[in-house]
């Protein structure tokens, strides 16, 4: 079964929202790969640092609570230390999760896609 | 084990039969579902319906959720380490069905069934772990060996240990007779399977329902089960596999749900163990037989295997075995009853076959059952579908009586006192 951890997030998800004008913006899961899971992510980017992060989320209790910790692991943190936050991390913040849920990696996934976007917007500007 | 308040949860019980109050004596063929049971049912359908690993809203989240769980439970319910060992079916034919299709059909070529391999069976098997295989030796010139019995209904190990060689590629055995109640020594047989490099295949139908069953313990490549037969609703039953062995084994249904990609060319498999439930499953009664909590508002939707655990499956045996060591003695007392099997307690579960004799002459197991009827007794008579058993007894058929938790000894009482009357009085 799932950990209090997960169970915790799931229920109380951190961060759900989204960020008007946000600095990066990524998404993750969706298709025909994944058609059960979807996830959002917004940053907004300081200094170098990550000092709001919103996410939504649709999806199963694992893959909510992934995102909900990503969120909470990825605040005010440098880009660089937002980018070393892998699904094994999310995994382990999670206190484990059960071997049929792979969807934990969605939420890294995510932030990666909105760092990446974030690039995207400062190269253009 | 309080057999009265299990009573209670059982509405079926109250109905009068005939003007007779139901004695439900045939729970080898199907068992009576508790209201926890019907109330998981009536939840799923007014709160929780919708199809499964497709759709990411809500109710599609949460119906995958439960029946995920479901598994899960199933799992820990048989002692198997992972819920992709887990595959639910319809019921025990269809899990053997999937083996025997999968073996024949199997890419790898180890397990692979070619012309002259061999299967040991034996003679008490139910219809459902024979006549699949028969396929296979008719359409694969696979060949079956046969281990008999002894007088007393026991498998004849002996034999057993003869009829496996370096040729046999799979034992299939019952846990339990389904006419005789026979509890067969399992652990025994697949170490003799094992040792000759064969596969082991336990037809779980009759056990899992009134025993603890532990595929560790039994050391068993592949366990059968149906739901129905453990409080469940038709058509949910299982089969566990061992997990490299289903990783590598051929599907045997195709279509929705059991592909991870599909081009025109092809398509790939999806993972343990939704390679094996092509289409939209049962859901609803995957849920009613694992049971499951909602994780939002912590509703848990009891399942047939929660009913069973809150019990004790060991003090579910216990009962089972009381009531059958009461009507063995019971039947004994009677005279013409003539029981097959091994008529010991602690050797067989609570089934009882029987035949009447009156005036030297061996009466029609079903007039027998229909006089029992007129009294509010519900028996099976006949075949049981194991004809190959009947033959062996040499019998056209036999009345079986079954037991489960809900039975007690004041229904062995009357089923005594009527059968004893219908010998005396009414047969000529």
């Amino acid at each position: 079964m799932y950990s209090e951890k997960v169970l915790e997030h799931f229920r109380n998800p951190r961060n759900v929202g989204t960020i008007e004008d946000a600095d990066g913006f990524g998404k993750a899961g969706g298709g025909s790969k994944c058609p059960e899971d979807m996830t959002y992510f917004w940053i907004r980017v300081s200094d170098g640092r990550l000092v709001e992060v919103k996410h939504k989320t649709m999806g199963c209790p694992v893959a909510i609570a992934s995102s909900s910790i990503t969120s909470v692991m990825a605040e005010s943190k440098t880009i660089q230390e937002a980018l070393c936050i892998t699904p094994q991390a999310v995994i382990e913040a999670l206190e484990n999760i059960p071997e049929r849920k792979m969807d934990s990696n969605l939420g890294p996934h995510a932030l990666r896609k909105a760092i990446e976007n974030y690039y995207e917007n400062v190269e253009q500007r | 084990m309080d057999v009265e308040r299990i009573r209670a949860d059982f509405p079926i019980l109250q109905r009068k039969i005939n003007g007779k109050s139901l004695i439900y004596f045939d729970n080898a063929a199907t068992t009576q579902r508790p209201i926890q049971v019907l109330e998981t049912i009536r939840a799923f359908y007014t709160l929780y319906n919708a199809n499964v690993h497709r759709s990411p809203h809500t109710l599609g989240r949460e119906a995958t959720e439960l029946y995920e769980q479901a598994h899960e439970n199933v799992a820990r319910f048989i002692g198997a380490e992972n819920e992709r060992e887990i595959v639910f079916v319809r019921n025990s034919t269809e899990a053997i069905n999937l083996v025997a299709y999968s073996l024949l059909h199997s890419e790898s070529e180890g397990l692979r069934l070619e012309p002259g391999d061999e299967i040991v069976l034996t003679i008490m098997e139910h219809h459902s772990n024979l006549v699949p295989w028969q396929f296979l030796r008719d359409r694969q010139g696979v060949v079956l060996r046969f281990v008999g019995l002894s007088d007393d209904g026991k498998l004849d190990l002996e034999q057993l240990q003869r009829q496996v060689t370096e040729k046999t590629k799979l034992v299939c055995c019952a846990h339990v007779s389904n006419v005789l109640g026979t509890i067969n020594p399992v652990r025994e047989i697949g170490r003799l399977a094992h040792q000759a490099g064969a596969l082991f295949l336990v037809d779980g139908a009759q056990s899992a329902p009134h025993m603890p069953v532990n595929v560790e313990e039994i050391g068993c490549d592949f366990l059968a089960f149906s739901g129905h037969k453990m409080l469940a609703p038709m058509g949910i039953g299982g089969l566990y596999g061992r997990r490299g062995l289903l990783e590598e084994l051929t599907p045997f249904l195709y279509g929705g749900d059991m592909i991870a990609d599909v081009k025109l060319e092809g398509a790939t498999w999806n993972k343990l163990p939704w390679k094996f439930e092509a289409g939209t499953p049962n859901v609803c009664g995957g849920i009613a037989l694992g049971g499951a909590v909602e994780l939002k508002s912590g509703q848990h939707l009891e399942g047939a295997v929660d009913y069973l655990q809150r019990i004790g499956m060991e003090e579910v045996r216990a009962h089972e075995r009381e009531l059958t060591e009461y009507a063995l003695e019971g039947l004994q007392a009677i005279p013409g009853v003539r029981m097959y099997g091994p008529l010991n307690p602690d050797g067989q579960i609570g089934v009882i076959a029987f035949n009447v004799i009156k005036g030297g002459e061996l009466v029609d197991p079903h007039i027998v059952a229909g006089f029992l009827n007129d009294e509010g007794i519900a028996v099976r008579s006949g075949g049981h579908c194991a004809y190959p058993l009947a033959d062996r007894l040499g019998v056209e058929g036999t009345v079986r009586v079954s037991f489960y938790i809900y039975n007690t000894k004041d229904e062995v009482d009357r089923f005594l006192g009527v059968l004893d009357d219908i010998v005396r009085r009414r047969l000529f």
